[in-house]
């Protein structure tokens, strides 16, 4: 039940069963990530490979000294290029390796098109998912729903990727989805079909409890990543943003170059391995001068803060000049879904206040969509308990000196979700089975997986469970792994119609 | 070997022993007759047989659990900040992880591929034989109307009325723009759309097809078609002679293909794919050629480095395991081997960036990625290359190390003789335990404990083992195993203790051949001091590790007050009998020996070593840990410390200090280089000729001593072929690149890098005019 491991494995067995000379890695957009986030570059350049190529890149010289290992999704496109390449092949042999199923036609126009017999190897390799951490993976997709129903596109790369991530594990789970999510259920049966459908590929070793599926919907808790989040790894997303486990810094004026992209990767940098589930504000004095950057990026006027007690003071805390424009949404869109059905909410005054303060239409327009998104209509859970409002509010606005008391304040829906799944009371009648049989025990391998994105709170949360709980083995995946600013455009997407979608969104759009 | 011994007492009563039944523990003293027993009491009622293994099973559960349980809480306690250590990761997650699921296309594949390619082959084939025909004969002879007729003959060419337009480009074909027929296939082209294979290539692919293909006879093969091939196509070209007479015209205005031949360039490209294939096959790039020697050296790094770290972690602690100069040679050529990777690297780096044009962009790429993970290579391996310690340090080190040695062995000394008193105590109050049964078929042997093994006091001597060498006390113990074997008639055990007294032997023999050594050496040469202690305590060291199979080296000095060796006999045997008795009261300690096996001759030749023994030195400090016996003595000699002995250790050392300063074997060797040819690979060797009299030398040659020996010249020879490879620009590099190292080091003041280097260096420059030598 490690995913990074699972990858990893994969990658050294294409590169091992290539044996020894000097090799290249032809990969797609995707593979590239897929690759790169669990494999530093000199780490793989001991395994002899040298190159890293686009399967689609024109700029490719033919070096036949060189063995190529192709690692690429089954994709139309993909299967054009290797036609092409195997027509004239610029390497001397070559090792294919898809991330997913492919079809029989698909080998068919390979095996003819490979006249000069360079083809060594054919074959699947399921490592068709982003292994950000051992026990979270992300298939980098933004935008997977409209409205409230799939994106058509995205639900067939969500299933491949689930699928892979079973097949990578060795899993054939039970599958449980969220009643209230249309999508859930239509992943879960999707999912099932491939299962169905590829019966001898998931003719797994039958263990005593089979493994679980749990298939969840981001608009059941929209606030989590509404939130800060206060581990480092959280943080540097939040802040930096952090795709693949690297931080793009390109943008930053006056960057030195070898920083414009740093790799966060708990293999090979211990400071982060050692830190990355931590709080910030415990490992804050190690990292004063991000600290001071940090604090730099949001003068709150924390002493002001730290006697809120009420949400009414939310208005004064809009009027502070200081808060910034997202951090003004934000606060909005918190009360919005707290306060969305009280009688006397303030609302419209606050969006009053929004406006008054400058803040664009869009972002004004965000505040509506959220609660469109995440508000009580959709929620099938009890997402906040009057304690927790308080509770939220203070995280939200505590800074840097209030750290200790911001750590474990807020726990994600999901640990309750988990919490209760592991010791066997999650409601079938919110969380029910897919087909008739379920599971009599409690379960042991637990694979769950958010539709709408996971954020690193709860990457936090299941890894504290992985912990405590021995005996139970989680795996939290997402389509994405969001921060706040990615899951505003996650909302947008969802909310907006089709017509006026913001184009960075669009499919596997970049985060940023 | 004593020591592998278990204890020679087992806790009272605890263990049972002999043919016990397993239901009831009744002690039945011989198979059969527990074999009757069972079947009588016991027979049928295996219910009782389950109940008993239950029971039994049930109470390791239960300890286990205890274990376990306490495992649980153990790991609950650490696991918390643990976690953190092993980066984020939790500890649960790290369970081993198969390889996830795969499944191959290949067989598919192949299936699809192999029709393809059958389709392929015939093809190019077909071309090929065509292409052979059409260049069997002399071309520039031959007026063009022949040449036509011949072409014709080889493929039947396409009706020039059937071709309005040129398939290819469209163009409709009129007296300007004429039609052109393909000389391999037939078919009709515009002149744009026409290609040439020129005959050298013509050649090319024939002799290599036909070198592919069939191996022998080639060019009586290919005499034979153009015969064929003109007989029955001229058949063909006949029959189209006619309709082609008005081309045939018009050709007269095309100039004469001399050297080359028409085709389409659906039949270039097929040719031209054939003609790549041809060429790789038996080209290999530069780069490839010094790729495979850069991890041909990345690979001796990765078998010799750890190799190497395990000399020096040893040498560094003072231990004698390894020798300084074995080590300081091994550091040397990993260290070629890392300028070798340099030297490559660079080379490879540097290929082809002269070239006129420059290379691909990616070839570049490549070029300067294998450079930079040989760089990675050697900065990663090279900075776990620990340095070894000076001849000065490690003399410290070795001294610091013997005397916490010495300190633990006080100690452990100590120790046993507590137990040992305990034991004895015990012993006494100890009711003696009965024998359980004899040997039926021998009924009236003498009698002798089942359990197996013999006492060793039978008639060795005790009272005095502190004094002797441990080795010939073994020697005695098992001369008197033998006796008493030999009189039980127990012909096994004869064999196995005649073979464990050979093995004695030879050890001692070796001792005794040292010792010559040490006394010719010693009128060898006098030698500085600082060497002397160091070699000694080496050798010391070694002995330590080794127990008395080494001991060699440190009976030397005994000579030197050698006294008529047959007197000692009879010390000895009455010391034994002493002992005889003391050891009787005892009888459990009979167990202690295991079992032995059998054969039958030896006495005489135990008799000629006795008569070869030298007195022993005061040992007992180290043998007592290796000879179980010397627990039997009730001595306590290390407790008190006004033992007369322990004076005597201790002079003894510093004798042996002495002694060996002058008389070291290993001193000019390591002092003086030149010299070290003449020392051959095992001093043993040659000092044989010197002990020409000893009658074991025969037994010398399997002196665990000789494998450590530094100077065998393997260094040398090991990494002079590498070197021989090595062109004059490698050399020169490397010497640079040497050049640099000694500054690096000088720099950072470790010296004795320094001269290791520079001792490099001196060598690289020899080969190098040597190179320059052979050239001429």
């Amino acid at each position: 039940m490690n995913v990074t491991l699972a990858v990893k494995q994969y990658i050294s067995k294409m590169v091992e069963s290539s044996g020894p000379g000097m090799k290249v890695l032809l990969m797609d957009r995707e593979t590239t990530s897929i690759v790169s986030v669990v494999y530093t570059h000199s780490e793989i350049l001991q395994k002899e490979v040298y190159l890293f190529e686009r399967m689609d890149s024109q700029n490719r010289d033919s070096m036949k000294h060189l063995k190529a290992i192709c690692f690429l999704r089954p994709t139309k496109e993909n299967v054009e290029h290797l036609i092409q390449e195997l027509r004239r092949p610029k390497y001397s042999v070559y090792f294919i390796y898809f991330s997913n199923v492919i079809s029989k036609s698909e080998i068919k126009a390979l095996a003819e098109a490979d006249e000069q017999e360079v083809v060594a190897e054919v074959q699947e390799f399921y490592g068709d998912f982003i292994a950000v951490n051992p026990h979270l993976f992300s298939l980098n997709l933004l935008g997977v729903s409209r409205g409230r129903s799939w994106e058509p596109s995205m639900l067939s790369r969500c299933t491949q990727g689930l699928t892979s991530v079973l097949l990578a594990l060795k899993k054939c789970p039970m599958i449980r989805y969220q009643l209230s999510s249309d999508m859930s259920k239509r992943l879960a049966e999707s999912v099932k079909q491939i299962i169905t459908k590829e019966y001898e590929l998931f003719d797994f070793r039958k263990t005593e409890v089979p493994p679980l599926l749990l298939i969840l919907d981001r608009s059941d808790d929209a606030i989590t990543p509404l939130l800060n989040q206060w581990t480092y790894q959280a943080m540097v997303h939040e802040l930096l943003g952090l795709n693949n486990n690297r931080i793009d810094l390109s943008r930053v004026p006056g960057i030195s170059k070898d920083l414009k992209e740093v790799v966060l990767s708990a293999d090979n940098d211990e400071f982060y391995a050692n830190n990355m589930y931590l709080n910030f504000g415990e490992i804050g004095t190690n990292i004063k001068n991000l600290m001071e950057d940090f604090q730099k990026k949001r003068p709150k006027g924390q002493q002001k803060l730290e006697s809120i007690s009420d949400m009414k003071s939310v208005r004064r805390l809009l009027q502070n000049p200081r808060l910034s424009e997202l951090d003004a949404v934000r606060l909005v869109m918190l009360y919005a879904l707290r306060y969305e059905r009280h009688s006397s909410s303030i609302l419209p005054s606050l969006m009053d206040e929004l406006s008054r303060r400058g803040v664009s239409e869009r972002h004004r327009k965000m505040v509506q969509s959220v609660v469109e998104y995440g508000g009580k209509r959709v929620r099938g859970s009890d997402l906040i308990t009057p304690t927790d409002a308080v509770a939220i509010t203070k995280q939200f606005f505590k800074g840097l000196k209030g750290v200790e008391n911001v750590y474990a304040q807020h726990q994600p829906l999901l640990h309750d979700t988990l919490d209760q799944l592991i010791k066997g009371r999650l409601k079938d009648s919110q969380f029910p089975y897919l087909g008739a049989s379920s599971l009599r025990d409690r379960p042991q391998d637990i694979i769950l997986f958010v539709i709408g994105g996971a954020t690193y709170e709860e990457a936090l949360a299941v890894y504290n469970m992985n912990r405590s709980t021995p005996g139970v083995r989680i795996v939290l995946g997402g389509s994405s792994i969001h921060n706040t600013k990615s899951f505003l455009e996650e909302v947008m997407s969802a909310t907006t119609h089709s017509s006026d979608r913001p184009t960075g969104s669009g499919r596997h759009g970049s985060r940023r | 070997m004593a020591s592998s011994y278990p204890p020679p007492f087992e806790g009272t009563g605890e263990v049972k022993e002999g043919f016990l039944c397993p239901l009831c523990l009744k002690d039945l003293q011989s198979f059969y007759q527990l074999q009757d027993h069972y079947e009588e009491e016991h027979s049928g009622d295996d219910r009782h047989v389950r109940g008993q293994l239950k029971n039994l099973v049930q109470k390791a559960k239960k300890a286990k659990d205890k274990l376990l349980k306490r495992d649980g809480d153990d790991r609950a306690d650490t696991g918390s900040y643990e976690s953190f250590y092993y980066g984020g990761v939790d500890p649960y997650m790290w369970e081993p992880q198969e390889l996830g699921a795969t499944r191959s296309h290949l067989d598919l594949f192949k299936k699809h591929r192999a029709a393809r390619i059958d389709h392929y082959v015939i093809e190019v084939n077909k071309l090929i034989i065509r292409l052979e025909k059409l260049t069997s004969f002399d071309r520039t002879t031959s007026d063009a109307a022949k040449i036509r007729a011949i072409e014709k003959s080889v493929v039947p060419w396409v009706n020039d009325s059937d071709v309005p337009f040129c398939p290819d480009c469209g163009n409709k074909f009129n007296i300007r723009n004429r039609r052109h027929h393909c000389r391999l296939c037939g078919s009709i082209m515009c002149r744009k759309c026409m290609d040439f294979v020129p005959l050298p290539l013509a050649q090319k692919l024939i002799n290599g097809t036909r070198e592919a293909l069939c191996v022998y006879g080639s060019p009586s093969h290919s005499q034979s078609p153009p015969a064929g091939g003109g007989s029955s196509g001229g058949g063909m070209g006949s029959r189209r002679g006619s309709i082609s007479s008005l081309s045939s015209v018009t050709s007269m205005l095309e100039e004469k293909d001399d050297e080359r031949i028409r085709c389409c360039h659906h039949c270039m490209d097929k040719l031209m794919k054939r003609q790549q294939k041809l060429e790789e096959k038996d080209h290999t790039p530069d780069i490839v050629k010094l790729y495979e020697r850069l991890r041909m050296c990345m690979e001796k790094v990765d078998e010799r480095a750890p190799e190497y770290i395990r000399m020096a972690e040893s040498l560094n602690a003072g231990e004698t395991t390894y020798n300084l100069d074995t080590a300081g040679g091994l550091r040397l050529e990993v260290q070629k081997y890392y300028e070798l990777i340099d030297a490559l690297s660079k080379r490879i780096l540097t290929l082809g960036t002269k070239d006129d044009p420059p290379p691909h962009p990616k070839v570049l790429q490549l070029q300067r990625m294998i450079r930079y993970t040989a760089t990675l290579f050697v900065q990663e391996k090279l900075l776990g290359l620990m340095s070894l310690p000076t001849k000065d340090k490690y003399e410290e080190l070795k001294e610091k190390r013997k005397q916490e040695q010495e300190k633990r062995l006080q100690q452990e000394r100590l120790a046993t003789q507590e137990t040992l008193k305990r034991r004895q105590e015990s012993e006494r109050n100890r009711p003696p335990v009965s024998t359980n049964g004899e040997l039926p078929q021998a009924p009236r042997a003498p009698r002798m404990t089942k359990a197996g093994g013999w006492l060793p006091s039978a008639d060795s001597g005790h009272a005095h083992s502190e004094l002797e060498d441990p080795l010939l006390q073994q020697i005695k113990n098992i001369q008197s195993f033998l006796r008493q074997a030999r009189e039980a008639q127990r012909t096994d055990e004869v064999a196995m203790l005649e073979e464990n007294l050979r093995q004695l032997q030879d050890e001692y023999d070796q001792q005794q051949t040292s010792l010559a050594i040490a006394l010719s050496q010693k009128l060898a040469e006098e030698e500085s001091l600082q060497e002397g202690e160091f070699k000694r305590l080496e050798v010391w060291e070694r002995q330590e590790r080794w127990g008395p199979a080494t001991q060699s080296s440190f009976t030397r000095e005994q000579p030197l007050d050698i006294s008529p060796v047959g007197g000692f006999q009879d010390e000895q045997d009455t010391e034994a009998e002493e002992l005889t008795p003391k050891a009787e009261r005892s009888p459990s300690s009979v167990r202690a020996f295991p079992a032995l096996t059998s054969q039958e001759d030896s006495p005489p030749r135990l008799r000629s070593l006795g008569g070869h023994i030298t007195p022993p030195g005061g040992e007992g400090q180290h043998g007592s840990s290796y000879n179980p016996f010397d627990e039997d003595d009730s001595t306590p000699v290390e407790e008190d410390p006004s033992n007369p002995f322990s004076e005597d250790i201790k002079r003894e050392h510093r004798e042996v200090t002495n002694g060996k300063k002058e008389y070291n074997p290993f001193d000019e060797d390591v002092e003086e280089d030149n010299q070290a040819e003449n020392v051959t690979g095992n001093p043993f060797e040659e000092d044989d000729n010197t002990v020409a009299g000893n009658p074991f030398k025969e037994a010398s040659g399997n002196s665990p001593g000789v494998s450590t020996n530094p100077f065998d010249g393997d260094d040398d020879s090991e990494a002079l072929p590498d070197l021989d490879m090595i062109e004059e620009e490698l050399l020169l590099q490397q010497i640079d690149n040497i050049r640099a190292y000694i500054f690096d080091a000088k720099l950072s003041s470790r010296l004795d890098e320094v001269e290791l280097l520079s001792e490099n260096l001196r060598e690289l420059q020899v080969t190098l005019q040597e190179q320059k030598k052979k050239k001429r």
